[in-house]
């Protein structure tokens, strides 16, 4: 698992494009788990074995996977990278309160049929020529079917827009925790059928490959049993000392090994402490990028004392931990 | 492989993981997919599957070491692996779960070559290399460089002939005959163990032994020792078999029976001891109660325009109105106000009942609790600022003496809280309505029951003894929108229940 946030994150796959083949071959990428582990490690995500077993099984048993686990270990990032692994389009639809089918699945679009209707009122007379009274102009009209509501005029969101793509895609449905209960059963039919309907055109099937499915969870509430049965289950919790210091080595290479192990030993002790948000493996990124701005070879009170607000986010948090500094670089310098 | 798996599952659900008859099918896949051959990936991949939330991981954990336990693999050790019957890769590499089949084979299957088979598989998967490396080198070609006479009883033939398969189907049947799947207890277990034993032909085998080994004959002595020692060796594979089953079924479904014994036990008859259970059967109460109520709710009042916001949506249609909205309400988590008797007669219910409450926080995050016997208090502070099982002692004994008097209390509550009471409160009451003679007051229960949404009165008093003595139940009844005994667990819930669903 490794660091989540989007900042972290874009800055960094824009700056490091990938040296390896840029046409991934899906197939091989996913041909077992000790290769999808390689693959993963190849895109810079380091994470547990576990990781690697649930992405070869989603891709093999075509199920949605459902990550669990704190903020900032590394969930959206997973998706993200399955993407790039596989060399598909990421498609990402962020949840919120209020999310309905029109931001998620499809809209139609009203102004393209209104002015459809404002352009084209000649013929409509044209098409109704010669019709008698309302009865029969209806009936006329009634021969040119549903063509205000076809797919021309179908706005797709990212839900369609996943099933549309032929060669397949990554679909990131990312914090469905914070969407509401409805738009949870509007997922199920398209999470375990790969198919979405629409009531004015039919039911549309995944025209290709269907999408690889994740979906990310912070816990804010309980996600139904529904959508838990049709999805795979997966939990990153804080990576230990040597997965974290992997990680930070793969995320921030120019960083010396001893520093590395030091910060490392730091925030891990930090995560010990009763705090009310712990760094999660984005901040632990974040303050070695922050380090190796500042040319620090080594940590001591005062630098950790000026860098605490990358790594805590609450003042109570920094309050308490700087109580027992001290203590807490000793620890990690000597660890 | 396939009945390992389902019994694996059987033992899941057993273990509080709710496996649904599809989960199972893509377990099977996924095992298929990822092999058998690294326990670690196995363990992963089944537990994504099955198992759908972290505490249900945790459960998983502990299921799966249980039931794919390597001990057996030990037992196996000290016999050379013998020839496989399968040739297939696939049951090649199923040395992983061997206990599984094991343990599968009694309860379960008429069908003999499957129990049998994993059985075998148990026996010759030391790790699957050496039982890679054990193919096709029959034991006997090891085992007897000089002559040896043959066995003349049934079980001492089969013990010679070293045919597992043979001999797990043997053991599984014995197990079958003496119905092992209905053991219940720990204590057991030596029995059953003796019983297929017994079964097996053990009296007769030990007659032979004793003859064999009074007998001069160096070839009767040597097969009365090789007798002798695979014997106790079958004898371990047995007790480990009774084992293994016992704690499959038995252990949790002691437990559920117990726990279900003591939800529906009246709460005044259980006894300290059972806290810990109590305190699991509340917690798997609650759980089930949040899981169904814990829906933030929008209730859509079809019929009645939000014109306000219509203009606004329809802006970009040049406000032409093209899409319609509709009124709509939140739903809001209800406001609960308990107000809870902790006299002597009534403490225990009070105990079990803010327990079950505050178990709740995930829908029903505005508990108030009060407390009296006469002159009544707010403990809510108390369950903020210790656990559960702290705050209720302190409430108890803080607050938990004298006789009680409803009068009093409800005069106190009038003056603490009636004003905070709105139309979304719901007042629950416990309490044996036993007034000690005292004036009851009822015109204050009749402003709280104006006020509130509902007032519901849960009298632990089984209903034939309402009224009965200085009971004045009969006059708080006309003020309450509910009076429910509650004596039960069940009860308990079934009153909670209604509670979250009512006031949605």
């Amino acid at each position: 698992m490794m660091a989540g946030v989007s900042n972290v994150t874009t800055s960094f796959s824009i700056g490091a494009a990938v040296t390896e083949p840029l046409v991934p071959n899906a197939a091989e990428t996913m041909a077992n788990v000790d290769a999808v582990r390689a693959a993963l490690e190849r895109h810079r995500y380091v994470g547990s074995s576990r990781i690697a077993t649930v992405v070869y099984l989603a891709y093999q048993l075509r199920k949605p996977v459902l990550v669990e686990g704190p903020p900032g270990v590394g969930k959206t990032e997973l998706a993200k990278t399955a993407a790039r692994m596989l060399g598909l389009p990421l498609i990402r639809l962020q949840c919120y309160e209020g999310l309905d089918e029109a931001k998620a699945l499809y809209e139609w679009k009203y102004g393209k049929q209104l002015l459809y209707i404002q352009v084209l009122k000649e013929q409509l007379d044209d098409a109704l020529g010669g019709a008698k009274g309302l009865r029969q102009s209806v009936e006329r009209l009634h021969e040119y079917g549903d063509i205000f509501f076809s797919e021309q005029f179908l706005e797709p969101r990212p839900l369609l827009k996943a099933l549309r793509e032929a060669e397949g895609s990554v679909l990131l449905i990312d914090e469905i925790d914070k969407s509401d209960e409805e738009f949870e059963s509007l997922l199920l039919e398209m999470l375990s059928d790969y198919q979405v309907t629409i009531p004015e055109i039919g039911t549309i099937a995944a025209s290709g490959q269907p999408p690889i499915v994740f979906l990310t969870s912070n816990n804010s509430r309980e996600v139904s049993d529904a959508l838990k049965r049709r999805c795979l289950h997966l939990y990153i919790p804080y990576p230990d000392a040597a997965l974290e210091q992997q990680i930070i080595q793969a995320k921030v290479p120019e960083i010396t090994l001893e520093l590395r192990r030091q910060l490392v030993a730091f925030v891990q002790a930090l995560r010990e402490m009763d705090l009310r948000k712990a760094p999660a493996i984005s901040e632990t990124i974040d303050w070695a990028r922050t380090l190796l701005l500042l040319h620090i070879d080594a940590l001591d009170d005062d630098w950790i004392r000026e860098t605490l607000n990358v790594l805590l986010k609450f003042q109570d948090d920094v309050d308490s931990v700087e109580a027992q500094l001290p203590y807490l670089t000793r620890r990690a310098a000597g660890g | 492989m396939e009945r390992t798996l389902a019994n694996f599952v059987r033992a899941l659900r057993m273990a509080d993981v709710r496996v649904s008859t599809a989960e199972t099918l893509d377990a099977f896949r996924a095992a298929e997919m990822v092999g058998w051959a690294d326990r670690q990936r196995f363990k992963d991949a089944l537990g994504a599957v099955l198992s759908k939330s972290a505490d249900e991981h945790a459960a998983f954990d502990a299921c799966f070491d249980q039931f794919f336990h390597f001990d057996d693999f030990e037992s196996g050790a000290n016999r050379p692996a013998t020839d496989k019957t399968d040739d297939e890769p696939l049951d090649a590499a199923n040395g992983a779960p061997p206990a599984a089949s094991d343990a599968a084979a009694p309860g379960e299957g008429e069908s003999e070559s499957q129990g049998g088979g994993g059985s075998n598989n148990r026996e010759d998967s030391d790790g699957s290399e050496s039982a890679e490396s054990g193919v096709n080198q029959p034991t006997p070609t090891q085992h007897a460089p000089q002559p040896i006479s043959a066995p003349a009883s049934p079980l001492g033939r089969m013990l010679m002939a070293d045919d597992r398969t043979a001999l797990s189907m043997a053991i599984s049947r014995a197990a079958r005959a003496n119905q092992l799947e209905n053991i219940k207890v720990f204590t057991q277990q030596g029995l059953y163990t003796r019983r297929i034993l017994d079964d097996l032909g053990r009296a007769e085998l030990i007659d032979e032994i004793g003859t064999l080994e009074s007998a001069g004959a160096a070839p009767d002595r040597r097969l009365a020792g090789e007798l002798r020692g695979r014997y106790d060796r079958l004898r371990a594979q047995i007790r480990d078999h009774v084992e293994s089953q016992f704690l499959l079924h038995a252990d949790a479904q002691g437990e559920r029976l117990r726990e279900d014994m003591l939800r529906s036990a009246r709460l005044a008859n259980v006894s300290r001891r059972n806290d810990p259970l109590m305190r699991r059967a509340i917690e798997r109460m609650a759980r089930q109660l949040v899981a169904a109520h814990s829906r933030k709710r929008r209730v859509t009042k079809r019929g009645r325009l939000d014109v306000p916001r219509m203009i606004r949506r329809n802006m970009r249609h040049d406000a032409n109105m093209i899409e319609l909205a509709w009124q709509s309400k939140r739903i809001d988590k209800p406001k609960v106000f308990a107000i809870c008797d902790v006299s002597g007669s009534v403490a225990l219910y009070a105990r079990f009942m803010l327990m079950f409450l505050y178990s709740l926080g995930d829908v029903l995050p505005q508990v108030r609790a009060f407390a009296f016997c006469s002159d009544l208090a707010e403990v809510t502070d108390l369950f903020k600022q210790h656990d559960l099982d702290e705050a209720i002692r302190r409430t108890l004994a803080e607050h938990g003496q004298g006789s009680s008097d409803y009068g009093h209390a409800l005069a106190d509550f009038e003056r603490l809280a009636l004003a905070d009471i709105d139309r979304r409160t719901t007042v629950l009451i416990l309490g044996d309505a036993r007034n000690n003679e005292a004036n009851p007051r009822t015109d204050l229960l009749r402003k709280i029951y104006d006020r509130s949404r509902r007032v519901i009165w849960l009298n632990p008093e089984p209903k034939v003894s309402w009224d009965t003595g200085d009971s004045v139940m009969g006059r708080y009844r006309a003020h309450c929108h509910q009076t429910n005994e509650c004596g039960s667990l069940v009860q308990l819930e079934r009153v909670v229940s209604d509670l979250l669903r009512s006031v949605r």
